[in-house]
């Protein structure tokens, strides 16, 4: 296997170097992987041929790859993978039956090798892209057929079901506000349809081809999904943070970070957190595998990690471009209806309203006198006047008592001329509200001059 | 002119200290969380954060000493008076406080001209102080959702998911520090407005003469000057005679 591995790699390095970006030598590779697979690049035949090498072939696992509501990067991101190179993949370890992308048949043939090998049983299902669920599953026909129907009958003689990057984990891109088409990822589709075939989500957008590779290669020489955790994805490859690994974590730590791009702080390669960097919530080894060949990866190429690898599969509200848009800011935006506002702002608003609410109250203290020690106090508790015991009264009497002893001695200085006239007026019969004519004037006139009195005995 | 007499039995010196504690933790936890949320200066990141958890623990723990000490301590159940219950008691709705919830809501409404009388603890007051401790212990909860050592352990970790992920609860985190902001600046305005006497207690132990208030009538009885000016009232009756 080594050998077979280091052959085939050293022999492929000159076609993928060939292959480039380009469209043109992307759709020469899908043709180059027909030949791999032993076929021709044209017809149907061919490709009933390769379907019959995986019904033959016991050792060859069966796969099927269909795509949902997908922009097949992940079918792209795969098709430059090199550990091993999809040739490699596909001839070793899977037997890759049905792809929409890569197969160079299409049409009815393409379902029917679908059908046969669901037939056949045994094989796996990689999903790529968000399960639309809108208009009872019009929105996706696949082979006029309802594209969440050919997913459910496709999974539910699956062994395993792999979705395969984050719109196939929790409707990603698709689900995204307002998610006119109902997209959510397939495991949600799955347990709402009953269906209980194991599914391993790979988030990411496009997902790491590595990692499926990894998924993939378990299952077929051991027979085995690896651990997951409790969004269903491996847990070896997403139980850290992007920010724990990352290689400027240093920069992080010693404080130095970019704060807009094109400065001199971004040429230094300092830390992208200002940016609204996602790294710290983003639970993906992206920098131990990194991309395109392990080549490089966003933050390596000097783009703010933006969340992708952080899936809610069973949410799909939660989605993750929901979770983390606006991209360059600190937090997501938080919606009320069709307001969508960022939370410090929110939060800022909020308290300087608070505070402001504050300053007029205090205005109004101030005018009602009682902002030097408070109004005074009442001699008995209003509830008790009304339904208070005897002895209630007799308490609440003492203490108007004590109040009139006090005015007498001069002890309580603060507004107790106003509280005395309440009182008299209350004796004679009169409207006390009427008789105090609680004005500005009377109010911070008298406290002032009795404050006088009061500061030649006592202290505040 | 303070109107109640304040007391030290009000506020144990033990509670006085667990109340600078909170202070000092609760002005390190928005400072270095302003700085962690959006470093607006490079250089001190590592600190920040080293801060930022060292003064989280801090509050926490303090939070349940003083809860644990509310068993232990006898402090006075109103302002004005020296005679001590178990201080849990004063946390508790007391006799003190019934019907005057809408009592201290009218008064800060200026719909009542005089000035409720109460227990230690206001209504209102005591409503929000019950919460405060739930407010750190959740915001404490978050923290260590979002703190890499502490996000994968399973208590963590099933909140984090219940809660929404971690960008759910980084904004939660953030409102609750907002959360504290408002309280504080609540707390200070009302404590402050009506005279410096409650702040000069709680910070320096400094007693202020006012009203006596006697638990057991619920009423004010009398007027302690403290030796600044001549006392008066049923608890002074002696010296009167």
């Amino acid at each position: 296997m080594a050998v077979q591995l280091q052959t085939a790699h050293a022999s492929l390095a000159e076609r993928l170097e060939a292959r480039g970006f380009t469209r043109r030598d992307f759709l020469k590779y899908c043709g180059s992987l027909a030949v791999m697979l032993g076929l021709s690049q044209a017809a149907a035949p061919q490709v009933a041929e390769a379907l019959e090498i995986g019904e033959k072939s016991g050792k060859l696992l069966p796969v099927i790859w269909m795509e949902g509501g997908s922009c097949s990067g992940c079918t792209e991101s795969l098709a430059q993978t090199n550990t091993p190179d999809i040739a490699e993949l596909v001839l070793e370890t899977i037997s890759l039956n049905y792809t929409e992308t890569l197969s160079a048949a299409a049409g009815h043939t393409m379902e029917q090798a679908r059908k046969d090998t669901i037939e056949a049983g045994g094989y796996v299902l990689v999903y790529e892209g968000a399960v639309p669920t809108a208009y009872d599953g019009n929105v996706l026909m696949v082979g006029g057929e309802k594209g969440i129907d050919s997913l459910a009958e496709t999974a539910e003689k699956a062994n395993a079901v792999i979705a395969l990057g984050s719109c196939a984990c929790d409707g990603g891109w698709m689900a995204a506000r307002p998610n006119d088409a109902a997209s959510m990822g397939v495991q949600k589709f799955l347990s709402d349809k009953g269906i209980d075939t194991p599914v391993v989500n790979i988030p990411c957008c496009p997902a790491n081809p590595e990692w499926l590779v990894a998924v993939i290669v378990q299952y077929a020489l051991m027979g085995t999904l690896p651990e997951l955790n409790s969004k269903n994805e491996p847990v070896e490859m997403f139980n850290q943070t992007v920010h724990d690994n990352c290689p400027r974590r240093g920069h992080f730590e010693n404080g130095e970070f970019v704060y807009q791009f094109g400065s001199a702080e971004e040429a230094k390669g300092y830390c992208l957190y200002p940016l609204g960097c996602r790294g710290p919530q983003t639970f993906t080894n992206c920098p131990i595998t990194r991309w395109n060949r392990s080549l490089s990866w966003c933050v390596e190429a000097g783009a703010p990690c933006i969340g992708c690898g952080n899936i809610n599969p069973m949410h799909p509200q939660r989605n993750w471009v929901d979770e983390s848009t606006p991209f360059l800011q600190r937090h997501r935006d938080i919606s009320l209806g069709d307001f969508h506002f960022q939370p410090p702002a929110a939060a800022l608003a909020f308290t300087v309203l608070v505070v402001g609410v504050l300053a007029v109250h205090a205005v109004g203290m101030k005018v009602a006198g009682r902002v030097d020690g408070g109004a005074d106090f009442e001699p008995e508790r209003r509830w008790d006047v009304k339904h208070g015991t005897p002895a209630a009264h007799e308490a609440g009497a003492c203490a108007a008592k004590l109040y009139d002893g006090l005015d007498a001695e001069g002890l309580e200085p603060k507004n107790i001329k106003r509280f005395r006239r309440i009182r008299e007026a209350k004796k004679a019969g009169l409207d006390p509200k009427a008789a105090l004519g609680f004005k500005v004037e009377h109010a911070s006139e008298e406290p002032a001059a009795a404050n006088d009195d009061a500061m030649k005995g006592g202290e505040e | 002119m303070a109107h109640m007499a304040h007391y030290r039995e009000a506020h144990p010196l033990p509670f006085v200290i667990t109340h600078w504690v909170n202070l000092v933790a609760m002005i390190f936890l928005i400072l270095t969380g302003f700085y962690i949320h959006y470093p607006l200066f490079g250089g001190v990141m590592s600190l920040a954060r080293g801060l930022h958890i060292f003064f989280g623990i801090v509050l926490l723990l303090n939070c349940v000493v003083r809860m644990v000490l509310a068993f232990f301590i006898k402090s006075a159940p109103a302002p004005g008076t020296r005679e001590l219950v178990m201080d849990y008691k004063t946390w508790l709705p007391q006799r003190d406080n019934k019907h005057q919830l809408w009592a201290w809501i009218s008064y800060y409404l200026f719909l009542r001209r005089d000035h409720p009388i109460a227990a230690k603890l206001g209504v209102p007051q005591k409503i929000v102080y019950l919460l405060i401790p739930l407010l750190i212990f959740f915001t404490g909860y978050t923290g260590f959702c979002l703190w890499g050592v502490t996000a994968n352990w399973g208590f963590f970790a099933v909140g984090m998911d219940f809660l929404g992920g971690p960008m759910k609860v980084r904004i939660l985190h953030y409102f609750m520090m907002w959360a504290f902001l408002v309280f504080m600046c609540i707390h200070v305005y009302l404590s402050l407005i009506e005279g410096v006497s409650p702040a000069s207690l709680i910070f320096f132990w400094k007693e202020t003469p006012g009203l006596v208030y006697d638990p057991e009538t619920m009423n004010i009885v009398g007027f302690d000057g403290m030796g600044e000016e001549p006392d008066y009232g049923e608890t002074f009756k002696e010296k009167q005679a």
